[in-house]
């Protein structure tokens, strides 16, 4: 039989020059800022002060409730500015880089055992580059999931290539995921897109599963995928992390030291060329563009087009920086024309092809979307709500113009569904 | 910032230029009666949208455009100008506006028009289609099809069930053009028909049934009247066949993933 879902999809044109030569492959800014992902800003307390010098690795600040949890310096330097919001929340710590800084090697010793591996990546920064379903965010530390979504696929428009980001890492990558069977004790998949095997799956007793997904946007969004093989509940949840993310990981493992650098891709129309780097989480994205910004004013946004945001600082768990013209404040409508397309409910959907390609044919859309907007949540939560989260109806809301603010549609649902079933 | 372009306003232009062709047709060999009749029921359609735009801010949509042309088109002849006001406006009203406009309606307005006319001032002829007009509705289902606006399975289903009805005698040809027209006007409006892969295939057959059903056992019925009466049937049974399609989506992911 034809598989026609595997063909689901869309291919957006978002314009952006071509990558230029990669003559510098490896490019470290001099400023990095540690933040959490967006929307949330957790209550933290600090190992340093203002000023102090800190080894790449150390740690910088760490969860108050949960304080194996740690954000750590992803390079050798010096702390600029603390700044955190009221109530000890944590809203961005600059860092200066310090050449020729050191480096913290951590003790692997325990990393066989399920909690010692689970304190391994928690204390080394690791922890914060999972994503947790159902609500989204960093797992707690005690959490259990019901399976581990390694993406090697992105389909993001712009995405840099998963493979070409882990190649050469191959064996880190395969002790990587051997590494998070121990975590879980149901399946871990690999979702790729067709081609060579990405790691010998012989001795892990079947629990390592690979998942072919298509080409086109949303088929590498990982919630559509843990839609399709292993849909989180209330009770049982899955996480979801990038394949790079399970080679450093892997090479933490091995040698104790872990690689604080990512295949970060910079695109947008405002660009005169784009570029493909690795550079370290938290990276300064003006860092990243500068001289190849065109002039004129520009939004710089961390994450896709999609489902970025605009940011100082690449946040946990991008790879993308989308540079986009600045659109010039024009003239206000004229109040006519304001008082006749302005409503006071937004505007319905209409049930199209785009709109049905755009959750890749793996669940009824235009049902999903009416059950969003009309604030159904039981319909919504049989439907998978649970599995999804903002960026992956991101697709979606961009195809409808935005008109349906799906995203803050769904967040609020989610935040919704959290406290009924916390209570 | 660039956006996707899949708005309510871009489907209606979809669907627009899907049934420009039908349009043109009818309106070349309807003559001038067609202009008025199109032309006075675009009109009640704005004065009721304007009046729904000042009392409650509901924007106004350029589906009352295409709601215009299937009411023109498909209107009984011959009645007052007075009666064609009435059933216009109670279209219109009770069909869409008072849901919140058009994408929020249950019934497509225009269904609702046609049938309170049919219904309420019975004994006036019903058009028939001459065959340039009648052919016109390929396109317009190709277009709307190949847009993305129209709904692709509920159309091939209807086609693959017409054939099927007539080749085995069940349904007479001479209804084919009035079920084709009223198809690509009333049938697969995106709104009212099914939203499911499954429901839309439901969807379809259903109309070509009922069809079916009203050519052979509606005695002196025209075959416009029939598939009006049909189209109405349907759009009111659209949420049942999607209610049907997502229990059996449920029950095969729960079989697939466990309780969820």
């Amino acid at each position: 039989m034809i598989d026609f879902s595997f063909r689901s999809g869309l291919t957006l044109r978002i314009p952006s020059p071509s990558p230029g030569p990669p003559e510098k492959a490896e490019v470290i800014t001099e400023e990095a800022g540690l933040r959490a992902s967006a929307g949330r800003a957790p209550r933290v307390s600090l190992d340093v002060e203002e000023g102090a010098l800190v080894p790449q690795g150390a740690t910088v600040a760490r969860l108050r409730k949960s304080p194996d949890v740690c954000f750590v310096a992803p390079m050798p330097a010096r702390v600029a500015r603390i700044g955190l919001l009221q109530g000890h929340r944590l809203s961005e710590i600059v860092l200066f880089h310090e050449a020729g800084g050191d480096f913290i090697r951590h003790d692997t010793s325990q990393a066989c055992t399920a909690p010692g591996l689970r304190r391994l990546m928690q204390t080394a920064g690791v922890w914060q580059w999972l994503g947790r379903r159902p609500f989204g965010g960093m797992p707690k530390p005690d959490d259990q999931p019901g399976a581990i979504f390694v993406m090697a696929t992105d389909t993001t428009p712009l995405a840099p290539d998963p493979r070409r980001a882990i190649a050469g890492q191959e064996e880190a990558f395969g002790r990587g995921l051997h590494a998070l069977t121990t975590l879980t004790d149901g399946p871990v998949f690999v979702c790729q897109q067709p081609g060579p095997a990405l790691f010998d799956g012989a001795q892990s007793g079947g629990r390592l599963r690979t998942v072919n997904s298509g080409p086109r946007h949303p088929q590498g969004a990982p919630g559509l995928r843990v839609h399709a093989h292993f849909p989180a509940t209330i009770a049982r949840s899955v996480w979801d992390i990038h394949a790079e993310d399970v080679a450093q990981l892997g090479t933490l493992i091995e040698t104790g030291y872990l690689p604080m650098r990512r295949l970060v891709s910079v695109g947008g129309a405002a660009l005169r060329e784009g570029r493909l780097v690795r550079t370290q989480p938290g990276a300064d994205l003006r860092g990243l563009t500068h001289r190849i910004v065109q002039p004129g004013p520009h939004i710089v946004l961390s994450g896709s087009r999609l489902d970025g945001h605009a940011a100082r600082w690449l946040a946990p768990r991008h790879r993308q920086v989308t540079v986009l013209p600045r659109p010039a404040a024009g003239k206000p409508p004229h109040w006519l024309v304001a008082a006749l397309t302005r409503s006071a409910m937004p505007k319905p959907v209409i049930p199209n092809a785009a709109l049905d390609q755009a959750f890749g044919a793996a669940l009824p859309a235009a049902a999903f979307v009416r059950a969003l907007g009309s604030g159904d949540d039981d319909s919504a939560m049989k439907m998978g709500l649970l599995s999804l989260l903002e960026e992956d109806v991101a697709l979606a809301d961009y195809v409808l113009g935005g008109d349906a603010q799906l995203p803050e549609i769904l967040r609020a649902m989610l935040d919704r569904i959290r406290t009924e079933f916390a209570a | 910032m660039t956006r996707g372009i899949w708005t309510r306003e871009t489907v209606v232009l979809m669907l627009l230029a899907a049934y420009l062709p039908l349009a043109l047709f009818w309106l070349w060999y309807g003559g001038t009666e067609a202009v008025q009749r199109l032309g006075l029921a675009a009109l009640v359609l704005a004065f009721w949208n304007l009046a729904f735009l000042l009392a409650r801010a509901q924007p106004i949509s350029l589906a009352m455009a295409v709601t215009a042309l299937a009411i023109a088109m498909l209107a009984p002849e011959g009645l007052g100008m007075f009666h064609l006001i009435l059933g216009i406006s109670f279209g219109a009203v009770a069909g869409e506006l008072v849901f919140g406009g058009w994408g929020r309606n249950v019934v497509s307005p225009a269904t609702v028009a046609l049938s309170f006319l049919g219904f309420g001032f019975s004994g006036y002829p019903w058009p028939e289609f001459l065959a340039p007009v009648a052919w016109a509705a390929i396109p317009a289902a190709l277009i709307g099809v190949a847009m993305g606006a129209m709904p692709a399975a509920l159309v091939a289903s209807a086609v693959v069930a017409a054939v099927a009805a007539v080749a085995s005698g069940l349904l007479p040809p001479p209804a084919l053009p009035a079920a084709g027209v009223v198809l690509v006007l009333l049938v697969a409006d995106p709104v009212t028909s099914a939203t499911t892969l499954l429901g839309r295939w439901l969807n379809g057959a259903l109309y070509v049934g009922l069809v079916t059903l009203f050519a052979l056992g509606w005695h002196g019925a025209a075959p416009v009247q029939y598939a009006v009466a049909a189209a109405l049937l349907t759009s009111l049974a659209a949420p049942v066949l999607d209610e049907m399609a997502l229990a059996l989506w449920y029950a095969k992911r729960r079989r697939r993933h466990g309780q969820n």
